[in-house]
């Protein structure tokens, strides 16, 4: 499975990636999506500024997460979806037009999923497989991306000796903690989050948030949630949404504590259904 | 005074007695399975014994295990009745100073069934390659890369007419297109493909079923890494269902070696003089008949007169073609069990 | 490991330390303007009154952000309640250091009237129940804070004793009243304040000991 190393060095320190660019992350305007027939998303238009982590919120449904994982394209394996019409630019390149690889798309904009799905791999191999797969695995600096990614994702020091165990044998948060470790080795820009405490309990879902606090820092940060508390603890705007339109986007401070559609506080409060 | 009321005590209704039945009559099916089972195991075990098995040393019969089937000459000499094989009788009469001895004589009853063995071997490990290669890309096609509509199910449906064709039609298609048409003749090549073909539906059946098991999740997160299609299944998918995979070529191995139609016309021959890697080139290797155990079986049953000595190779054949497809099946178990250990999921 | 949260609630704490310290100080120049006759003071503490009603607000919009955002229970929730109904307290108390800087300021116009033997007395008790009340905030002592609450009772006692003594004086002579008068209203602001640090107090309680203390006739006195 060895991939041919890359001819140019690899810089394994954050201060020495790229620069993120300057401007809102992504730009989406009037974003139509559908399944067949069943219009899942309704003129969606929305900025995500970088360096920051926007929540989405929501009844089951809404289109949330349909949007998520349109961002990186991982709705190209449902058969029947398709765009409608409108644009989804992420730094400016719109990611539904012409000449756009899903498989480069997805090296700079990662994905954490609801049910952690670690590779039944080492951890070790966890970790790198998506810079094997990349072909950016120079055996040199393997073992600083490991340390690094892992311990970024605070479970360095759960793991450091037991490396080449199975990714499989960890417990729940440390399984969700190991695949967003492997999703940040391979460095993306754009960190996407569906759901990711739903399965955890509440102290590895704490261990997560404070994850999400300290990658903010690095990373673009989207994250779908059930829970509320999580979207007020976590992020610094928060998106309403319900059957696929996106009713209020805002300041999450100032979606909690005076949203400026009923919709939204009737949602926020427990009051539907 | 009274035992206290029970409140989960057992009752008598006629439901539970309906269950109590049913329960029984399955015993009763599951037992007499097992016990038709017992019977032809049994049957082949020790009339086959008998003919593999000796009472010296070394406890088996290696003349019928590694040498070619010849004639068995059966002649009184002295009073004595003696039996041997074409050889033995050739060195018997030159030792005794005699040119002919009346004998009765018959066919495939003396020596051995080596090249029936070596030639059922070869058959297994070929067609099952074939197999497992074309039914696993196979599989791999209908699971992971068609997209549903009809001309996938027209496919779908194709394969599993295909596992309904009876085994001599396999046959005869296998002779039409390798034996004439491709004109390889009856040959090593036209056998691994005919018995390829015939097992091909259940490999791509079970290979599917074993790929599906493999969770969305795993092909899910290494495409979000920014995995092709096939980065994916060959790192993350493929490794995980092979044990599946293999654990249905062990059925398949069973068939492969015990059928006899598909070989009768496109492999199989009754008997002949060389072994099958004593070919003059590589390529003639491919290209020639070879003997097999159960058209052996089949030639010493019902093409040459019965009597007790043909019997004795029937069963021994059936015992070493039993214990030849178990060792067969053993080692894809073994298999199976180390890839299942270093692959755990 | 701190959580991020739990800055959130230190940034509330700080606050609110920071509105006690200008109150307590306020209170504080407020007496020394009356005492010392110094009108430089008396204007000092008008100015800062502004900054400490703009912390009120502040401390009010953190909790309720911090409430709808995090939805906090147990000694959390306690310390949005207390952190709120405070910062109320010692908003008012600020505005009564103003009224007793005011007032300072009109009596300075005029020669003394007597000796204010009891209205130091009370201001400096007043004082001290104030700071006793921001130090059991700061160090948990949540039995320091029971007991400042009969404290106040000596409070009243000694407004009551004030006003009698004022009542005669302004009887004696109608020139006194401007004065006497002044000096009433300076002896009620000083009464109120030590009112409200008996309700800072009872909230202290109340957050590190989850239980209400108020209007409880047992502790009064």
């Amino acid at each position: 499975m060895d991939q041919p190393t890359q001819t140019s060095d690899r810089t394994d320190t954050p201060e020495a990636a790229a620069p993120r660019p300057a401007g809102p992350a992504i730009e989406i305007r009037d974003f139509d999506f559908y399944y067949g027939s069943f219009k899942a998303l309704h003129d969606i238009t929305m900025t995500i500024p970088s360096g920051k982590v926007t929540a989405f919120i929501g009844p089951s449904g809404c289109g949330k997460s349909t949007l998520l994982r349109c961002l990186n394209r991982m709705n190209d394996l449902v058969p029947e979806a398709r765009i409608g019409k409108g644009s989804m630019e992420i730094h400016g390149t719109d990611i539904y037009g012409a000449n756009i690889d899903p498989i480069e798309l997805r090296k700079k904009v990662g994905m954490v999923f609801q049910k952690s799905n670690p590779f039944p791999k080492s951890i070790y191999e966890n970790v790198i497989y998506g810079l094997r797969i990349q072909g950016r695995a120079k055996r040199s600096h393997l073992d600083e991306v490991v340390e690094r990614s892992l311990r970024q994702a605070a479970l360095w020091d759960e793991v450091k000796d037991r490396l080449h165990t199975s990714g499989v044998s960890l417990s729940g948060g440390q399984q969700q903690r190991l695949c967003i470790a492997r999703a940040i080795a391979v460095e993306p820009e754009i960190l996407l989050m569906d759901e990711p405490c739903s399965a955890l309990d509440p102290i590895a879902t704490s261990k997560v948030e404070e994850l999400i606090f300290e990658l903010k820092k690095q990373y673009t940060i989207v994250i779908v949630t059930h829970n509320m508390q999580q979207a007020g603890r976590c992020s610094d705007l928060t998106g309403f949404f319900y059957l696929g339109r996106l009713i209020e986007l805002d300041q999450t401070t100032r979606i909690f504590t005076n949203p400026s559609q009923k919709q939204t506080e009737d949602y926020i409060t427990g009051r539907f259904g | 005074m009274h035992a206290p009321h029970n409140p989960f005590g057992y009752k008598r209704t006629g439901k539970r007695s309906v269950e109590g039945i049913t329960f029984w009559m399955i015993r009763l099916g599951t037992y007499l399975i097992l016990a038709a089972a017992t019977f032809i195991f049994l049957q082949i075990g020790i009339k086959g014994s008998q003919t593999v098995f000796r009472a010296e040393f070394p406890f088996i019969n290696t003349e019928f295990l590694l040498e070619s089937p010849s004639t068995l000459y059966v002649f009184e000499w002295e009073g004595q009745k003696m039996e041997m094989g074409d050889d033995a009788f050739r060195k018997f009469k030159a030792a005794k100073g005699v040119d002919s001895i009346p004998a009765a004589t018959y066919a495939h009853s003396a020596g051995g069934i080596f090249p029936c063995i070596v030639g059922t071997v070869l058959l297994v490990i070929g067609s099952m390659t074939i197999a497992l290669i074309l039914g696993v890309c196979s599989a791999i096609y209908l699971n992971e890369y068609a997209r549903e509509g009809w001309g996938i199910r027209l496919i779908r449906l194709a394969i599993m007419n295909l596992a309904g064709v009876p085994s001599i039609v396999f046959g005869l298609f296998g002779y039409g297109l390798f034996v004439v048409f491709f004109g390889w003749n009856v040959s090593l090549l036209a056998g691994w493909f005919t018995l390829a073909f015939m097992v091909l539906p259940v490999v791509i059946t079970a290979s599917e079923e074993a790929l599906k098991a493999v969770p969305q999740g795993l092909r899910e997160a290494s495409l979000a890494l920014g995995a092709t299609r096939w980065q994916t299944i060959r790192t993350n998918v493929l490794p995980y269902a092979l044990p599946g995979i293999l654990t249905s070529s062990i059925l398949s191995i069973a068939r492969v070696a015990g059928e006899t139609a598909p070989i009768m016309f496109t492999a199989a021959y009754m008997i002949g003089d060389r072994l099958p890697w004593q070919v003059d080139k590589l390529t003639d290797f491919f290209f020639q008949p070879v003997m097999a155990l159960p058209y052996h079986i089949y030639v010493v049953s019902s093409k040459i007169p019965q009597n007790e000595y043909t019997e004795r190779v029937q069963y021994g054949t059936a015992f070493v073609f039993l214990a030849v497809v178990m060792l067969i099946a053993l080692a894809s178990i073994l298999l199976r069990m180390r890839l299942r250990r270093n692959l755990q999921w | 490991m701190s959580h991020p949260f739990e800055e959130q609630l230190g940034h509330i704490r700080e606050t609110l330390l920071l509105m006690s310290s200008l109150t307590d100080r306020n209170l504080t120049l407020a007496v020394r303007a009356l005492v010392e006759r110094d009108d430089r003071l008396a204007d000092l503490v008008e100015a800062e009154d502004a900054d400490i009603d703009q912390l009120e607000i502040d401390i009010d919009e953190k909790v309720i952000t911090y409430m709808s955002t995090h939805g906090p229970i147990a000694r959390d929730s306690r310390l949005m309640l207390a952190a709120s109904k405070i910062s109320t307290n010692l908003e008012r108390i600020a505005d009564q250091a103003t009224t007793i800087a005011r007032r300072a300021r009109a009596l300075n116009t005029e020669p003394q009237l007597v000796p204010l033997a009891d209205i130091p007395a009370m201001a400096t008790m007043a004082q001290r129940m104030l700071h006793d009340a921001i130090t059991a905030f700061v160090e948990g002592r949540f039995e320091l804070a029971r007991d400042i609450i009969p404290r106040d009772k000596e409070v009243d006692d000694l407004n009551r004793r004030v006003a009698r003594e004022l009542t005669e004086l302004m009887m004696q002579n109608p020139l006194n009243v401007t004065r006497a008068v002044n000096l009433l209203t300076v002896a009620k602001a000083i009464e109120r304040a030590a009112d409200h640090a008996q309700n800072i107090a009872e909230e202290v309680y109340y957050l590190y000991q989850g239980k209400d203390i108020r209007h409880e006739t047992g502790l009064q006195g």
